[in-house]
């Protein structure tokens, strides 16, 4: 296939951040839930660093989509959640199937993008927390840091956080495998996507791949 | 089936603890029924399409 039938959908830096934020966000989780099964070991090191390594990463990715990545691409306008809301009911509920073509990103994708993005930062922020309380290169450990209400309250939101990324890293992964999605998945190993696959899916005036952009 | 766990303190107050782990098998059960349905209804969907043309 040449240069001229690839439309570039993910650059390298983007492919790099995706991969890197699964491994820390599976890390986290099987040393989160492992112990919980039953599985025994020394999960908290493990755990604390792999939540760093992932809050250093988010804080790269948020400077550089304000600063370089086009934010429009993940807005959703109340009209067009409305209209895709609607439309998806009444496929459902047995009506036609309308074809809609997207801007670089489907409204599923990006209300999807916005729950891991609260997802992350809620558990984060408790992460950030929690870790006072135990000792790490960055202070000694307090366990007063926080009174027992509020400390409650932060492992319900750590905890809720953890849940609910189970469930959506089963999602996100079912749809990486199927048959429909895998051009997508492809553009997230090497980038690209091909030209049919642009004019077949995706509303050229809103979006027509990166290839011009210098990011 | 807890929401919630909880400990004694050092007075031996009932305090919130975290989330119950209980909870994991909502998390998974609620994303397998949507694998589950979504993958019936676009199966169902994409073979009434092969039948219409």
């Amino acid at each position: 296939m040449t240069e001229s039938t690839r439309v570039v959908r993910h650059r390298l830096l983007d492919r790099l951040y995706h991969w890197l934020m699964a491994a820390a966000m599976l890390t986290l989780l099987f040393t989160s839930f492992l112990p919980i099964l039953g599985v025994k070991f020394a999960w908290v090191d493990i755990h604390w660093i792999a939540g760093v390594i992932l809050i250093v990463l988010v804080f790269f990715h948020i400077l550089r989509a304000v600063i370089l990545l086009r934010l429009r691409d993940m807005w959703v306008g109340p009209r067009e959640f409305i209209a895709a809301a609607a439309a998806t009911t009444r496929e459902v509920a047995g009506g036609e199937r309308v074809n809609r073509r997207q801007g670089k990103y489907s409204v599923g994708q990006v209300l999807y993008h916005h729950g891991v993005a609260l997802v992350v930062i809620t558990a984060s922020v408790t992460g950030v927390m929690m870790m006072v309380g135990v000792d790490s290169p960055f202070w000694e450990r307090n366990p007063l840091f926080m009174s027992e209400k509020t400390r409650g309250l932060v492992f319900v939101l750590h905890g809720l956080a953890g849940l609910a990324s189970v469930s959506m890293i089963m999602v996100h992964v079912y749809f990486a495998v199927r048959p429909e999605k895998r051009y997508l998945t492809r553009s997230m190993l090497k980038g690209w996507i091909t030209r049919g696959e642009l004019e077949a899916h995706h509303d050229t005036s809103r979006w027509s791949g990166d290839n011009s952009d210098q990011r | 089936m807890d929401i919630f766990r909880y400990r004694s303190d050092a007075w031996g107050q009932r305090v919130l603890e975290g989330v119950s782990w209980d909870l994991l098998w909502v998390f998974v059960g609620a994303a397998v029924a949507f694998i589950v349905f979504h993958a019936i209804y676009t199966h169902r969907k994409l073979k009434g399409q092969k039948g219409d043309d």
